[in-house]
């Protein structure tokens, strides 16, 4: 008796799972079948390739190598590909004590799924959307299938679809996944959230149901984690842990897809102020009937905030014409990004708040926007394999970070040292300044080369390095090895 | 044959005769040292206050001290007693006797603090100090003290150096930057922590040095101040209750390894490495490079970094205001200097916690601004941030200047009080304050939390 119910209770149970299940998956189960797969997935497969890379990541005295391999998407036909680039989102520029993170794409290879197999260059990461870029080596006139972005607007309840790469011993490659647009976000950043989508598929290419691709699967950024000399802004996350995705639009694509990020130059517009948020608080204070603004804390020498005349103290409230709602500390990164986004050389009117007797007066402006000063880790360098030491230029913010006089202060970094070798036996450590060599003074790493150049004929049995440190200055005997 | 096996006899009878005379002396003369400092041996409990984290926060610790002086004076570490609110001390027959802190010197990390005699019915022992100057390496020592509270204690050991430098960059737990001007005896002699300011006593029963800092994760390598440097500092104390000296601003380096480069000879002159930003030695155009060879006509040298102390004692010594002559080979060339010597003054500056603003700041002192590139001493110094406040709230951080509270510029911290005082009595809702974080200015309102009262002082 019970052997024989036994089976049909453990039917009806699977069936009420079943059914479960089905509930739950109808209405995606329902979207789902509005697309043509099929047809996507030929679609995919045109401009879907697999990017292999190592990386090189060094910091300071010590590095290593990693193997990579991403999802790209072709998205010209020359050849330019994006993927996600958060793991090398500190390549733009990463500071930790005084010694610099860095992250080196070398022997890229990219197949496309045909099996085509073609070397590529690296090119940079976007800071706002972690997106990487690089680019196709082709004979002259190759040309790709390439992905074009539509560019149309999300609504909350568009379902969205998308092609995974898997990992390269899975066959087929590719697998397909729908998710929805659950919330348009304005703040932090302008974006449609989506929600069935997981961190693993960033860097996919969505498309809507007519199947145009609306945009790539990326991350909701925060700005205000962006901090000092860290050019990458960071993934926001839900309580998990887990990065919040949503669809980098078609329209941000194709701008930058246009003007593709550059590891080594900075197309980013750049005002020269430190600056705070005009908080509901402070308006209060001093009495400002606004919604918020941008305080100017200080004024940079010679940038083109100096130049046009901008003033501790200012308080900006415009930018072209448009009011900056910026109340919280956490959203002067807008502010920034906007500067950035105008690009060097940029005309910006900007209306501003001055304290003149006792009283705050509109005052108007235009500030052309120069181009913003190199990240640490994009500064030029020098290596002398001799004395196996790596010395850079200084940046903007070194004179920031170490509180000095841009005008007087000169030298170069010590960036990289290997163990063992002479320039570390002999006491230079990472990021000492150098201010002289023997009785030659440095300014450039032009001029470290030329010492350290000459050095190797003339084979001194030592060198004497004038060095700055913690903010003193001392004297360090380097002893050459020559053979 | 027989004659030389009995010779043979004889001298290891001999030697082992001598030989355990020794040991009997050693162990004698260990007995008389003990029974001479011991009874002068205080277990010191005080309590010391720290405000790094925004609020005052008490802090019960052990050290070591030794009574040097009839009064009931004790000498022991500044990092011992230099914070103490309230002292207790246990001197050798058990007695609990309160002390009060007298003075103290970050830069040696000695401290003096007085027995309450009034409260003790028995009757003291002095210690003797020895001359550090006559110690030797090798030589056997006692170090007695606390070591993990454990009272009474005594170890021995050798002197292993008696020439130990640290550079100035080594701090005490406080912050304070220590050890400029003084060299280190090292020591077998097991130091634990709790032994900081006891004595370490050479066989004869004299103090030759406290007992100061130990190397963790390490077997027996602790480290005495010499009892010549305390010797010096407790006597400032005990009349003054401070020790001071010259300032001019002069970081100086071994020359060893750049005589060649700088073309100088053995053992002649002290090279300037660094300069400090608005010294006396910077308005004096001295810089980093030049090589003193004779201060006030007497010839100087340090050509190891065991000598810099000398010479940074030297400069110390002078009074403040003097002027001091250097003469200075630059170039090839001498060159005659005067330097108007300034007061060091306090490395740290007066505390003062702001209960109701979860913020504790700080009196800014010239050393502080030095260190903490600063232009001026104006304002007051953010010490600590609590971490639920709110100076929190507002965006407060530690080494922000606070330099003017609503339109009130501060000198220094009685303006700061003062208008803390009044604000918390007013009770407003809103305190607005403008800071200088490195370099730039900054503005910052404290909110008030209403429900306890807006500002209100919580006491």
């Amino acid at each position: 008796m019970s052997n024989k119910q036994r089976p049909h209770s453990r039917l009806r149970a699977l069936a009420a799972v079943a059914v479960l299940l089905g509930v739950l998956s109808l209405p995606m189960a329902g979207e789902a079948q509005d697309f043509n797969f099929p047809r996507l997935e030929e679609k995919v497969k045109s401009f879907t390739v697999r990017i292999d890379m190592t990386i090189e990541i060094s910091f300071g005295m010590n590095s290593n190598e990693q193997e990579d391999q991403f999802l790209g998407n072709i998205v010209t036909p020359d050849g330019l590909v994006l993927f996600n680039g958060s793991v090398l989102a500190a390549e733009s520029g990463f500071m930790m004590h005084g010694f610099n993170v860095k992250m080196t794409p070398t022997e890229i290879s990219v197949t496309t799924l045909d099996g085509q197999q073609y070397a590529a260059e690296y090119l940079g990461v976007d800071r706002y959307t972690n997106f990487g870029f690089v680019r196709i080596t082709a004979p002259e006139g190759t040309k790709f299938d390439a992905v074009a972005f539509a560019e149309q607007p999300c609504k909350v309840g568009d379902w969205l679809a998308l092609y995974m790469l898997l990992p390269d011993f899975i066959d087929p490659p590719l697998a397909a996944d729908i998710g929805m647009v659950s919330v348009l976000v304005r703040s932090p950043d302008s974006i449609p959230l989506t929600v069935g989508f997981n961190s693993l598929q960033v860097g996919s290419v969505l498309f809507d149901r007519d199947l145009q691709p609306v945009g790539v699967l990326g991350p909701l950024m925060d700005p205000s984690a962006a901090g000092f000399d860290v050019a990458a802004m960071m993934e926001t996350a839900d309580q998990f842990g887990m990065p919040l995705l949503g669809v980098i639009s078609g329209e941000r694509l194709n701008k930058i897809i246009e003007s593709p990020p550059t590891k080594g130059s900075t197309d980013r517009g750049w005002l020269g102020i430190s600056l705070q948020a005009l908080t509901k608080d402070i308006a209060g204070f001093w009495d400002i009937d606004a919604a918020g603004g941008i305080i100017v804390n200080e004024v940079i020498n010679n940038s083109p905030a100096d130049k046009a005349g901008i003033e501790m103290g200012d308080i900006i409230t415009e930018i072209n014409g448009q009011p900056i709602e910026i109340d919280r500390e956490d959203k002067i990164a807008i502010f920034q990004r906007s500067i950035a986004d105008l690009g060097p050389g940029a005309s910006v009117g900007l209306s501003i708040l001055r304290l003149t007797n006792g009283e705050r007066q509109p005052v108007s402006m235009v500030v052309t926007l120069a181009q913003s000063p190199l990240a640490a880790t994009d500064a030029p360098e020098y290596t002398s394999e001799t004395f196996e030491l790596t010395v850079r230029n200084l940046v903007f913010s070194d004179y920031m970070l170490f509180n000095v006089d841009e005008e007087t202060f000169q030298g170069v970094v010590v960036s990289e040292l290997k163990p063992g070798g002479l320039a570390y036996v002999g006491g230079l450590t990472i990021g000492d300044v150098v201010q002289r060599i023997d009785n030659e003074d440095v300014t450039s790493i032009a001029d470290a080369e030329a010492i350290l150049e000459k050095i190797e004929i003339e084979q001194p049995r030592e060198l004497i390095f004038f060095v700055w440190r913690n903010n003193k200055t001392l004297f360090v005997n380097v002893k050459a090895d020559w053979k | 044959m027989a004659m030389t096996s009995l010779r043979a006899v004889i001298a290891v009878a001999a030697t082992l005769t001598f030989s355990s005379a020794l040991a009997v002396d050693i162990q004698q003369e260990v007995f008389s040292a003990r029974d001479k400092v011991m009874p002068a041996l205080v277990h010191i409990q005080p309590v010391i206050k720290n405000y790094r984290t925004g609020e005052l926060e008490k802090q019960a610790v052990v050290g070591s001290g030794v009574i040097f002086h009839a009064d009931g004076y004790v000498v022991t570490n500044y990092h011992v007693a230099g914070k103490a609110e309230r002292i207790i001390c246990t001197l050798d027959d058990r007695e609990l006797v309160p002390a009060q802190y007298i003075g103290g010197d970050p830069m040696t990390d000695i401290a003096v603090i007085k027995l309450n005699l009034d409260e003790y019915s028995g009757v003291i022992t002095v210690a003797e100090f020895g001359d550090s100057d006559s110690v030797g390496v090798g030589q056997y020592v006692l170090a007695m003290g606390s070591p993990l509270s454990l009272s009474r204690s005594i170890s021995a050991g050798v002197i292993s150096t008696k020439d130990r430098y640290f550079s100035s960059d080594v701090r005490l737990p406080s912050g304070e930057r220590t050890g400029r001007y003084n060299l280190w005896f090292q020591t077998d002699a097991a130091i634990n922590p709790g032994n900081s300011g006891g004595p370490l006593v050479d066989l004869s029963g004299h103090v030759i040095g406290i007992n100061s800092r130990a190397t963790l994760f390490a077997n027996n390598i602790g480290f005495a101040i010499p009892v010549n440097v305390v010797k010096k500092v407790t006597e400032e104390i005990l009349a003054n209750g401070k020790v001071t000296r010259s300032w001019i601003g002069l970081h100086c380096q071994a020359l060893q390894e750049l005589e060649a480069y700088f073309g100088t000879n053995r053992n002649n002159g002290v090279l300037i490495s660094s300069i400090d930003p608005g010294s006396p030695a910077e308005k004096s155009f001295l810089k980093a490079g030049d090589i003193i060879m004779e201060v006030d006509g007497t010839p100087v040298s340090a050509r190891f970094v065991e000598e810099l102390p000398i010479f940074y004692g030297l400069i110390a010594n002078h009074e403040p205001g003097s002027e001091i002559a250097l003469k200075v080979l630059r170039d090839e060339q001498i060159y005659n200097f005067k330097v108007a010597a300034r007061e060091l003054g306090d490395l740290q500056g007066e505390v003062f916690e702001c209960k109701g603003w979860g913020l504790t700041v700080k009196a800014i002192t010239k050393q502080m601004q030095v260190e903490n590139q600063l232009t001026d001493t104006l304002g007051v110094f953010v010490e600590g941030v609590k971490r639920v406040g709110l100076s929190d709230d507002g965006g407060l951080r530690r080494g922000d200047v606070i330099v003017r509270v609503g339109d009130e510029v501060l000198a220094g911290l009685n303006d700061f009080t003062k208008l803390y005082d009044r604000l918390t009595e007013q009770n407003l809702d809103k305190v607005f304050l403008t800071l200088k974080r490195s370099g730039a200015t900054r503005f910052v309102v404290l909110p008030a939390n209403r429900q306890e009262g807006g500002l209100l002082d919580e006491q």
